[in-house]
């Protein structure tokens, strides 16, 4: 640890906000590290301590949280969490939902802020299979504070369910700090849906962890398009033969916004298989990150780990950055991973105007072409109808702008 | 005399960004009805006329003008010539993935109803359009439920942009080597698709290599294309002439 490190006036914020909170552990682990600069490789591109150069000064305190803006399905099973605190319950055969404190910390600077600010968890397990789909509207009411909240969810061997998560709050400048971890027992299949409503001042931090016992199925979905920074680090861990996931998400940014998501897997047992999708599409001055790194444990046999990531930049200073990364330590596995970056393909454009399409229009066309991919899979109605109709609000926006 | 559908005069034309010449003065009268095929060998600059036509970014007219039924066609935007009657077939045809064929041509003919003011199509009607004309040229439907283009053949690509002609039935075709890549079979039913179309308020300018074509798409006058320019036109024994006798016959004349 470095003593001797400089703290910036919001890194020092943060520090007195963990001691007050009674941590003073984290506090000192915290002042050692400050917030992660480029020279952290999962930062490379990403540098907090230049990007959060304010942070709110205080903590969000308990609310009704009746001024937020919401997330609202027809059909679905809905709790909320309102600074930190959780508001209703399921009403679904097979789930139950409790709080406990936390114990969780971490050596990352930013998962360690997440958990050490963290009130109490949101635990829910799910046994059977779930004929409804949950809905979880994790709400920041208030004004700017700096919210921590965790959700835990077990799915029990055999399990079967849909999560749709909804990040939502106030117009003010939160700092978001969520966690959300998913063990997936023997057999249990669970699809995962992280979509953003927070407001365009919010610095969102989104930590996923998942665990996939054997024979799992896991697919996750992460939308970033409204925070001035956002990140969302996606990490799972293969423990168990013949377990499978789908991992995608999607970077859509204009102005100056950054949003990156980092993803590590690591493959630790023979016979599991991955994918990875994410897609950026940046205007403006619009910075896009993409990191994927894959581990691959000597006893890993038979990984098939399959990564991918475009981009679509649609002014000349808009950016997207990728880094994938792999460590093999097996001998009988297939790995690879592809990325591409470009504009709009200037033959299809013609094409279209040729045919009488106007160029927004055809523009437009050729943006949810690009999409297509990304959002083909995604299975729950509710959730495709919230995607379209922000893609379709965005492209409006970027005419606007 | 009514207006010519098309007049190109003294079309001077180069590719943004470059000194390279490409259309040297290009010359041409297409009246209502007439058929005109353009035969020239390759890089001559047949598809750079074309492109020019329906207005594609990256080329720059130095000289000269173009006249779609009287009025400026170098004024309008791509989509705008489309929606007045302008339609290319291309050489190339582009593949769009993540573009439903059903989807782009429903977008396409009720963009161009729309700058005309004219009703969107209902869907039943639409569907009904799509499906007969798609029979004439013997597309099946399945074809037009992948994506734009996509994975379909030389000959599937061609056939398709005769429909997409047919819908959209505009009163000026440009036909790029339509027949490139056809066998004897798909092209009988692409000319006959394109015969189909002739009428006295339609021109169509057809634009091949071979004289093959016009055995089925009989032209009204057949015009010479070398090094970016008309060197001789005539009816269409001029195409039979210039099968016995090779380009090569044809060099250095003036128009
Ligand atoms: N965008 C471009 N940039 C540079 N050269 C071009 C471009 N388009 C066409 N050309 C050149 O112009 C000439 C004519 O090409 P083209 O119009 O495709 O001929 P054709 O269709 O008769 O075979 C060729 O030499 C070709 O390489
Ligand atoms: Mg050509």
């Amino acid at each position: 640890m470095n003593k001797d490190i400089k703290l910036s006036g919001a890194e020092e914020q943060l520090q007195a906000l963990l001691l007050s909170h009674g941590n003073k552990e984290a506090a000192a682990q915290f002042a050692a590290n400050g917030l992660p600069t480029r020279r952290i490789e999962a930062y490379h591109y990403t540098d907090l301590k230049s990007l959060l150069r304010e942070v709110p000064s205080a903590l969000a305190v308990a609310n009704d949280g009746a001024s937020a803006k919401r997330s609202n399905f027809d059909g679905v099973a809905r709790i909320e969490i309102v600074n930190g605190q959780l508001a209703g319950d399921f009403d679904v055969e097979g789930v139950s939902v409790a709080t406990s404190g936390n114990t969780g910390t971490g050596d990352d600077s930013v998962v360690l802020l997440s958990e050490a600010l963290v009130g109490d968890v949101v635990e829910i397990k799910i046994s059977g299979e779930l004929d409804q789909v949950l809905h979880i509207d994790r709400i920041i009411d208030g004004d700017a504070a700096i919210n921590a909240d965790k959700v835990s969810v077990t799915l029990e061997d055999g399990a079967k369910a849909t999560l749709v998560e909804t990040y939502n709050g106030s117009d003010a400048a939160h700092l978001r700090l969520a966690t959300t971890e998913v063990v997936l027992g023997e057999g249990a299949e669970f699809s995962h849906f992280q979509l953003d409503g927070n407001s365009s001042a919010t610095r969102h931090f989104a930590n996923n962890r998942y665990e996939l016992n054997a024979d799992a199925q896991l697919s996750t979905f992460v939308q970033q398009s409204e925070p001035q920074v956002s990140r969302t680090t996606v990490s799972a861990s293969f423990v168990g033969g013949g377990a499978h996931a789908d991992f995608a998400g999607l970077n859509m940014l204009s102005g100056t916004q950054h949003g990156d998501i980092t993803v590590h897997l690591r493959h630790l047992v023979a016979d599991t298989t991955s994918t990875e999708v994410f897609k950026n599409i940046v205007n403006g001055r619009g910075k896009a990150v993409f990191q994927g790194k894959i581990d691959v444990a000597q006893p890993a046999q038979k990984t098939d780990a399959q990564m991918m990531c475009q981009g679509l930049i649609l002014s000349e200073r808009g950016e997207v950055l990728v880094k994938p990364e792999l460590e093999i330590f097996a001998d009988d596995v297939l790995c690879a991973h592809g990325a591409t970056c470009g504009e709009l393909d200037e033959n299809s454009m013609f094409y279209l105007m040729s045919r009488g399409i106007p160029r927004t229009e055809a523009k437009a066309m050729l943006i949810r072409a690009f999409l297509a991919e990304v959002f083909e899979p995604v299975d729950v109605e509710a959730v495709v109808h919230v995607l379209e109709a922000r893609v379709d609000s965005w492209l409006q926006e970027q005419e606007e702008a | 005399m009514t207006t010519p559908i098309l007049e190109i005069k003294n079309l001077h034309v180069k590719v943004e960004e470059e000194d390279k010449e490409i259309l040297k003065g290009v010359n041409l009268t297409l009246p209502a009805g007439e058929v005109h095929a353009i035969m020239g060998r390759n890089g001559s600059g047949k598809s750079t006329l074309s492109y020019v036509l329906a207005g594609k970014d990256g080329y720059e007219v130095t000289e000269g003008q173009i006249l779609f039924h009287g009025e400026d066609l170098l004024e309008m935007d791509a989509h705008e010539r489309a929606a007045a009657g302008l339609f290319l077939a291309f050489q190339y045809p582009i593949e769009i993935p993540g573009v439903a064929t059903m989807t782009f041509l429903k977008a396409a003919l009720n963009a161009q109803r729309k700058s005309r003011g004219e009703e969107e199509l209902k869907i039943p009607v639409f569907m009904k359009m799509v499906k007969d004309a798609a029979a004439k040229l013997e597309i099946k439907q399945e074809m037009l439920k992948r994506p734009l283009n996509v994975g379909f053949s030389g000959g599937e690509k061609k056939r398709a942009e005769i429909l997409q002609m047919a819908l959209m039935q505009p009163s000026l075709c440009v036909l790029d080597e339509t027949d490139s890549g056809l066998d004897i079979d798909a092209l009988k039913i692409v000319s006959e698709g394109v015969n189909h179309l002739r009428s006295e308020n339609r021109s169509m300018l057809v634009i091949t290599h071979y004289q093959r074509l016009l055995n089925h798409i009989v032209p009204d006058r057949v015009h010479v294309f070398s090094d970016g320019r008309i060197v001789e036109s005539g009816d269409r024994d001029l195409a039979l002439e210039l099968e016995s006798k090779g380009y090569a016959g044809f060099d250095n004349h003036a128009a």
